[in-house]
């Protein structure tokens, strides 16, 4: 197995403020790996310090693969127009442009607007572009989604789909648990500074512990209940609505979504 | 070095684009000229053997102080260095290429305003046009090199153009440029000399070149490089 990123032991601080106290983790190659934590949890001073934007207290990073980085909170110069922000950043990098990626979003339609002109989608679709433009192998993905309308949302979603069969490794902060629980193999969850779970979203779930909501509607009924074996359970309730002769109208089956599972580890932890 | 070179030609583009240079660098010196040359040499004659230099130090004044420092602002006072640091532009990019373009459109209005001035109201061209240039360019490098420290430090427009005001208006009062420095007192005289306007001034008007006249504004220079050095080193660390 080999590892993109390798963290161990990483703390910040700022002053007296222990916004990480020691983090440990690693990150596969090819994988979307997500942080995931409330506003001030530290997702985006992880980032910053994998990415050397930030200097950090102690620890030890390694990393294996060019970045490419787009930011939480991202500008630039007003009258700058797309494509020239793309020469810029590409003559920099020493890498020719990759004009099918600006075709794949949409640069090339809003080449020739200033920056001052784009929308919140067209500025975020720039910044992805700015961040593929040296052909990184990790890409570190800042709220990415933050501001987009569902549309923008769901292209971004292929986009980073897209990158991943290309054999990519995606590290990306969210707020969006529905994002996450759509894109990401694996999740981080930052609480005060710790790291308070990392695995798949189903080792979450088994964490936490929830069990399985079922939810059966009959033309006479409506019967829920909770159990751990979702299997038997149905097998079970469904021959005895078949020797009841109840006419089944719908059936749920409900975990909790990953948002659940989340927020109650949150409340554990706290 | 291609990037570097494409950087410059795109801040040159961009401070077209923008506002802030074309207005201080050229709209309103150049509206100056036109109106308060044809005032001055009609009040006083005689100023039309200093017309062009007293322009040049108030156009470079106001682009060095109020203008520049605007541009600067806009990429070291937001999330731009952040964005182009992430993208592997080094940060000085930003300052050393506002320097340059800021400088060719400081020299390209002066041009101008000595052409408006010597054609519209006969004021008196420079006697030597290569000490004239020479005088003119360590003027504007010394001034913009106060403005790239003003640029670096404060991070708010609005903060930025009450200091712009307090350097650029005693900056031209003190200059020489309204009336003879000789009748300063003294104390206003030497507060006067901390600007680069009168060594320009001076320089402009063909006074000669040695190191009495130009210690200064190449000290200037020198000053402004260093701590412009240790501000972006500060940024980069942020």
């Amino acid at each position: 197995m080999s590892y993109a990123i390798q963290v161990s032991n990483l703390k910040k601080n700022y002053g007296n403020h222990i916004v990480l106290k020691g983090l440990d983790f690693t990150i596969l190659k090819g994988e979307i790996f997500a942080f995931l934590g409330v506003n001030g949890a530290g997702k985006t001073t992880t980032l910053e310090c994998i990415e050397g934007l930030k200097k950090y207290d102690s620890g030890e990073i390694i990393m294996d693969g060019k970045m490419g980085i787009q930011l939480q909170s991202s500008a630039l110069p007003a009258h700058i127009k797309p494509m020239e922000a793309v020469k810029l950043f590409s003559k920099w990098n020493n890498t020719a442009i990759d004009y099918a990626l600006l075709k794949a979003l949409g640069i090339e339609e809003i080449k020739n607007r200033k920056y001052l002109q784009l929308s919140t989608g067209q500025k975020r679709r720039l910044h992805l572009a700015l961040a593929l433009i040296g052909n990184p192998d990790i890409i570190f993905l800042d709220e990415p989604t933050a501001g987009l309308d569902v549309e923008g949302r769901l292209a971004l979603h292929d986009q980073i789909r897209k990158l991943k069969s290309q054999g990519k490794t995606i590290v990306l902060a969210s707020h969006d648990m529905a994002e996450v629980e759509t894109l990401c193999d694996r999740i981080a969850i930052l609480n005060n500074g710790n790291i308070i779970f990392c695995g798949t979203a189903k080792q979450l779930i088994d964490k936490v512990g929830r069990k399985y909501l079922i939810i059966i509607k009959t033309e006479q009924e409506e019967i829920s209940f909770e159990t751990d074996d979702i299997e038997n359970s149905l097998i079970s309730i469904l021959e005895e609505l078949k020797q009841k002769e109840a006419h089944l109208l719908d059936i749920k089956v409900d975990r909790g979504t990953l948002e659940q599972h989340f927020i109650e580890l949150s409340r554990r932890e706290a | 070095m291609e990037g570097f070179l494409y950087g410059l030609a795109l801040q040159w583009k961009l401070d077209i684009r923008g506002k802030s240079i074309l207005v201080t660098c050229y709209i309103v010196p150049i509206l100056f000229t036109l109106i308060m040359g044809g005032i001055f040499t009609a009040i006083m004659p005689e100023m039309k053997s200093t017309l062009i230099q007293s322009m040049l130090v108030l156009s470079v004044s106001m682009g060095a102080y109020i203008g520049f420092p605007q541009v600067l602002i806009e990429t070291y006072g937001s999330d731009i260095k952040k964005v182009y640091k992430a993208n592997g532009v080094p940060i000085y990019l930003g300052l050393v290429t506002m320097f340059i373009s800021a400088f060719v459109h400081l020299m390209i209005s002066s041009i101008i305003i000595m052409l408006l001035d010597y054609a519209l109201y006969e004021a008196i061209l420079p006697d030597n046009l290569l000490h004239f240039f020479l005088g003119l360019a360590m003027f504007i490098v010394a001034s913009l090199s106060i403005g790239s420290i003003l640029g670096l430090i404060i991070k708010e427009q609005a903060k930025l153009t009450m200091i712009s005001q307090l350097l650029f208006l005693p900056s031209i009062m003190l200059s020489g440029i309204m009336f003879p420095r000789d009748f300063l007192p003294a104390m206003l005289k030497n507060i006067g000399r901390i600007f680069p306007a009168p060594w320009g001034y001076q320089l402009m008007l063909n006074k000669g070149f040695s190191f009495e006249s130009v210690w200064y504004p190449v000290i200037l220079f020198f000053v402004g490089i260093i701590v412009c050095m240790l501000l972006l080193k500060r940024e980069k660390s942020e």
